[in-house]
C-alpha cells in the first residue's frame, strides 16, 4: 500500500527538517507535515516549514490578539508565535509534552504555529486534494484529501495565515 | 555572466549620476558669475566625454548623442575662448546646458527604471547644432587669428587645431597661397589649364558636365564658368577650383581629370576649417583624445571670475556596495550582543579572583566600542548632497514664478545615515517648493511695502544634537494665515473640534492633513495638497518628526528632526511583572520612588504626579499592557520620568534592572498588520541571557495609553 506515500514518523522532539529533504515535490506529489490540533488533522507543506522546536520560552506580546501568544528567539532571529487553536478559535489547552511549535517561513515571513503534536510527512498528490464544501469553508484551509486510515487532512493555507489581519 | 552586467551597469549609473550632479553645480555657480570660465569649460567638456564614452559602452544611443553634441560645442568654445561669445549667445549656452542636463538626467532615470530609451533625440541635438553653427559663424577667420596671437595661453590651443598639428597648420598656409574661395568644404582641388591653351572657362565648364555625369558631389568656383568669358581671366590667374567634401569624391575627380587633356597641374588641399564644424565622427574622435591628452599642459588661464566655485577635491575616496555595508553593520551588532553575552554569562558569575578577566573584558568593552562607532560613521554621509539639489529647484522657480530669491544653506557638512539621506531628499523638496510658491510674496513690491529685502530668502540649516539630526527650512515670506488655514479645513470637513478651540500649533499640524491646501487653483507645482502630508509620512518613516512654526508677515519654518542611529540604543532594562522592558535612555530625565500621599487624582481618577513645579500623568504599563504583576501599590514599584519631543509623562514600573546597550532587532514583519506601532512598541532586542527584551516606544506609548482611556 505504499505506492502513493512514504512514512516518516516522528516524535515531539527537536527535529530539524535541513533543507534538501523537505522541498522534494515532483510536478505531481508535495509532501506535506501533518499536525494534530483539537482532533483535527492537518497538513502544511514541506517547502514552507523550517524546523520543529520545543522548550521554547514564549516572550508576551503585549496588545495583540489573544492567539499571538509572543515571540521567540530562534538562533538571534526574532519569530512570532501563534496558537493554531486559539486562531481556530477552539479552547485552548494546557500544553502537553507532545506540544510543539512549527516555525515556517513563507515568503520570507517567519511565523511559529503551536500544535499538539506533529503525525507524520506524506507525499500528497495533487489529483487527489478536494476544495472544501462552501458550506464548511473554514478560512485557513486550501484543501482536504483523504488518507488510507479514514482519516481526512485539512491542508493549511499559509499565505492566508501570514496575510490576515 | 548576469551578475557582471548587473555591476557595470550600477557602476555606470552611479558614475554617471555623479557627474551630472557635478554638472548641475558647476552651471549653477557659472550662472551665478555669469560667465564659464576656462576650468569650467574644460570640465565640461571632460564630464561630456566620460559620459559619451561610457553610455556608448552601454549602448545608450540617446545619451551618447547628447552627450556628443554637447562635446562638439565646448570643443568649439574651448579652441575659439569664451571671448568668442557675445552675452546673447551666453544666456542662451545655459539655457541649453540646463536642458541638455536635464534630458541626459531624464535618460538615466530611463534606465534606473529598465525603461526604454528615447528613440529620437534629434529636436536637442539639431539646437544644439544650430546653436553651435550661430556661434562658428560669429568667429570669421581673422579675428580668430587674433586671438591666437594675443593670447599667450591661447597658442597653444592653435597648435592643437587638427590631429596632426603640423600638417594642418601646412594646410592653412597653402590655402592661403592659393588664395581659396571662402568655403567650409572638406577639400580643395585648384587646377590649372595649359598656358595659351585659350578658352578656359569652357574647358572648366565641360570638366564641370563630365564629373556631373560620374556623379560625384562638389562644387566649383568661380560660378559662372559657362556665361561669363571674363571667368577665364581668373582661371589663368587664381586656377579653376573644385571642392569636394570627402576624399573619395575628390579622388573620383582626379581620376578624371587625369585622363583629360590641356591641364597643366592640379592640387588637393584639405580644409582644415572644415573639419571643426562638420560633424564627422571619424575625424572628431582621434581629434578629441588628442586634445584630452593635451589637457593636462595647458598652462591655467586667468584667475575665474566666480572665486567661490570649489575645485573638485581629490579626497582619497572609495566606493563601497552598500550591502556590503550593511552586512558589516548588522555583524558588529551581533558581537556587541555576543560580548555582553560573554561578560554576563551566569557561569562566571560567582567566580572569586577574577581581577585579570575584569581588565581583559574593560579593554575588549572599549575596543568593542570603537568598532562600533567607526561601523557607524562609515555610513553616514553629508547632507551637502541633499541641499546642493535644492539650488537648481530655487533657480527653476525663481524663473518660472518671476520670484527673486535666494537660498542660503547652513552646515551643509553635517552628516548624517546614507539611508536617511536617501529618505529626506523628496521631502525637503517639497518643502522648499512650498516656500516658494506659497510663501514668498508675489512681488517684489508687497515685500517692500512690510519693509523686507526684496530679495526673499530661504534658510536651509542642518545641526546635530546628541541623538538627532535637525534640519529646518525657513522663509523670509507673509507666513502662514492661521485663519485662511481654518477656513479651508472646516470646508474640507476635517475639524474635529470647534473652531476656537485650535491652538496655533494645531493649526499649524493641520498643514500636514492628507489633500489639504489652501490654493484655490492647482498649479504646476503645489496645490492638489499632496505635498505636507508626504512630507510627513516619509520623515516619520525613518523615525523622524515634521513640525511647523510661523508668524504671520514674518515667515515659516519646517522643522524636522531625524535620530541619527536607529540600530543601537542605549537603554534601561525595566520590568513589570515576568517582563522585561526596554527604555532609551536619551528619553528618560529620571527616576524616583513616591509615597502614596505624592499622587493626585484628576477629576476622572486618572493619577498624576508633581515633578518640579509641574505636573505629569502616570501611565501604568501593568495595565496598559495587561501584565500580571505583584507590585501594583505606587508605593512598591518606580516611577520613571520620560519624554519624547513635546511629551512628558511618568512610567509606573516594577524595578529597573540595569544600563544596557542593546541592538534594535526590527519587529517580525508578521505582526505589522496588528498596528503594532501605535501600542508604544518600536523594536525588541536578544538580551545576554537570551531572553528578549521589548524596546518601548515613549512617543507612541503615550498615545497608545490615551487612546485606551
Amino acid at each position: 500500500m505504499s505506492e502513493d506515500y512514504t512514512q516518516t514518523t516522528m516524535a515531539g522532539e527537536d527535529h530539524h527538517l535541513s533543507g534538501a529533504v523537505a522541498s522534494h515535490t515532483t510536478d505531481t506529489t508535495e509532501r506535506y507535515l501533518t499536525f494534530r490540533t483539537e482532533n483535527l488533522i492537518f497538513g502544511v507543506s514541506t517547502n514552507y516549514i523550517i524546523e520543529i522546536i520545543t522548550n521554547h520560552t514564549i516572550t508576551a506580546m503585549p496588545m495583540m490578539p489573544d492567539y499571538v501568544k509572543g515571540i521567540i528567539n530562534l538562533r538571534g532571529q526574532i519569530v512570532p508565535i501563534i496558537d493554531i487553536r486559539l486562531r481556530l478559535r477552539k479552547p485552548p489547552i494546557e500544553y502537553t509534552n507532545t506540544t510543539c511549535v512549527i516555525v515556517l517561513n513563507v515568503d520570507s515571513v517567519f511565523i511559529g504555529i503551536i500544535v499538539d503534536a506533529v503525525e507524520q510527512v506524506l507525499d500528497i498528490d495533487y489529483s487527489r486534494i478536494s476544495a472544501v464544501p462552501a458550506n464548511n469553508r473554514e478560512e485557513l484551509v486550501s484543501g482536504m484529501i483523504s488518507i488510507p486510515d479514514n482519516h481526512v487532512v485539512l491542508l493549511l493555507d499559509c499565505e492566508t495565515l501570514v496575510n490576515n489581519s | 555572466m548576469d551578475n557582471g552586467m548587473d555591476n557595470m551597469l550600477d557602476m555606470y549609473l552611479f558614475e554617471t549620476n555623479s557627474l551630472l550632479e557635478q554638472l548641475d553645480e558647476l552651471l549653477i555657480e557659472a550662472e551665478k558669475a555669469g560667465d564659464f570660465t576656462v576650468d569650467d569649460v574644460n570640465e565640461i567638456f571632460r564630464i561630456m566625454h566620460t559620459v559619451k564614452g561610457s553610455s556608448a559602452m552601454m549602448e545608450f544611443t540617446s545619451l551618447m548623442q547628447i552627450a556628443h553634441h554637447i562635446e562638439d560645442l565646448f570643443f568649439f568654445i574651448r579652441e575659439n575662448g569664451l571671448d568668442s561669445l557675445d552675452a546673447s549667445h551666453k544666456s542662451t549656452l545655459f539655457d541649453l546646458m540646463f536642458r541638455s542636463t536635464d534630458m541626459l538626467r531624464a535618460e538615466v532615470a530611463k534606465v534606473e527604471n529598465n525603461k526604454p530609451l528615447s528613440d529620437n533625440v534629434d529636436n536637442l541635438t539639431q539646437e544644439i547644432n544650430t546653436f553651435l553653427k550661430k556661434i562658428s559663424k560669429s568667429t570669421a577667420e581673422p579675428s580668430k587669428k587674433e586671438l591666437v596671437s594675443d593670447k599667450i595661453n591661447e597658442k597653444e590651443f592653435s597648435l592643437k587645431q587638427s590631429s596632426d598639428t603640423d600638417s594642418a597648420h601646412l594646410e592653412e598656409i597653402r590655402m592661403d597661397l592659393a588664395e581659396c574661395p571662402d568655403d567650409l568644404s572638406a577639400f580643395f582641388l585648384r587646377i590649372f589649364y595649359e598656358e595659351g591653351c585659350g578658352m578656359e572657362n569652357l574647358r572648366a565648364f565641360m570638366l564641370v558636365n563630365v564629373l556631373k555625369e560620374f556623379g560625384i558631389e562638389f562644387g566649383y568656383y568661380p560660378k559662372d564658368v559657362e556665361t561669363n568669358s571674363q571667368s577665364s581671366n581668373i582661371i589663368i590667374e587664381k586656377g579653376f577650383f573644385l571642392t569636394f567634401d570627402s576624399r573619395k569624391d575628390a579622388e573620383s575627380a582626379i581620376t578624371q581629370i587625369n585622363s583629360m587633356n590641356n591641364i597643366r597641374s592640379y592640387e588637393l588641399m584639405e580644409n582644415p576649417h572644415a573639419k571643426k564644424v562638420v560633424a564627422t565622427q571619424e575625424e572628431k574622435n582621434p581629434i578629441a583624445s588628442a586634445s584630452v591628452t593635451k589637457e593636462n599642459t595647458l598652462a591655467p588661464a586667468a584667475p575665474a571670475a566666480n572665486a567661490n566655485h570649489p575645485t573638485p577635491n581629490k579626497q582619497n575616496l572609495i566606493s563601497v556596495n552598500l550591502a556590503k555595508l550593511d552586512n558589516l553593520v548588522a555583524i558588529v551588532g551581533e558581537i556587541v550582543i555576543t560580548e555582553s553575552m560573554v561578560t554576563s554569562s551566569p557561569d562566571i558569575q560567582n567566580l572569586k579572583n577574577m581581577d585579570n578577566f575584569l581588565k581583559a573584558t574593560r579593554q575588549l568593552r572599549k575596543l568593542t566600542d570603537d568598532l562600533q562607532d567607526i561601523v557607524m560613521s562609515l555610513r553616514m554621509v553629508p547632507v551637502s548632497g541633499v541641499f546642493q539639489k535644492m539650488n537648481r529647484i530655487v533657480r527653476d522657480m525663481k524663473q518660472k514664478l518671476k520670484k527673486d530669491v535666494r537660498l542660503t544653506i547652513i552646515g551643509e557638512n553635517t552628516e548624517v545615515d546614507k539611508s536617511i539621506v536617501d529618505s529626506i531628499g523628496d521631502p525637503i523638496m517639497h518643502i522648499v517648493r512650498n516656500s516658494m510658491d506659497h510663501g514668498i510674496e508675489e512681488t517684489e513690491a508687497e515685500r517692500i511695502a512690510v519693509g523686507k529685502n526684496p530679495q526673499g530668502e530661504i534658510i536651509l540649516s542642518a545641526s546635530h544634537t546628541a541623538n538627532e539630526v535637525i534640519i529646518s527650512i525657513r522663509d523670509d515670506g507673509h507666513g502662514v494665515n492661521p485663519a485662511s488655514v481654518l477656513a479651508k479645513a472646516k470646508k474640507n470637513g476635517i475639524l474635529t473640534k470647534p473652531e476656537n478651540e485650535y491652538t496655533t500649533k494645531e493649526i499649524l499640524a493641520l498643514l500636514m492633513a492628507p489633500g489639504f491646501s489652501t490654493n484655490e487653483v492647482v498649479t504646476e507645482f503645489s496645490g492638489r495638497g499632496v505635498g505636507m502630508d508626504v512630507v510627513k509620512k516619509n520623515v516619520e518613516a525613518v523615525g523622524g518628526t515634521v513640525t511647523i512654526t510661523s508668524e504671520l508677515g514674518k515667515g515659516m519654518c519646517t522643522t524636522l528632526k531625524i535620530p541619527l542611529t536607529m540600530a543601537i540604543v542605549d537603554g534601561m532594562e525595566i520590568s513589570v511583572g515576568k517582563s522585561v522592558f526596554t527604555i532609551p535612555i536619551a528619553n528618560i530625565r529620571q527616576s524616583f520612588k513616591v509615597k502614596n500621599e505624592e499622587v493626585i487624582y484628576d477629576t476622572e481618577g486618572n493619577e498624576i504626579i508633581r515633578c518640579m513645579n509641574q505636573f505629569y500623568p502616570i501611565i501604568r504599563i501593568h495595565r496598559l499592557y495587561n501584565i500580571e504583576t505583584e507590585i501594583t501599590s505606587i508605593e512598591d514599584g518606580i516611577l520613571v520620568w520620560v519624554e519624547s519631543n513635546e511629551k512628558s509623562y511618568c512610567l509606573f514600573v516594577d524595578d529597573l534592572l540595569g544600563e544596557q546597550q542593546v541592538v534594535v532587532k526590527p519587529l517580525p514583519v508578521y505582526l505589522n498588520s496588528f498596528d503594532i506601532k501605535n501600542s508604544g512598541i518600536c523594536g525588541c532586542t536578544i538580551l545576554g541571557d537570551g531572553n528578549i527584551s521589548i524596546i518601548l516606544d515613549v512617543l507612541n506609548l503615550y498615545t497608545a495609553a490615551h487612546n485606551q482611556y
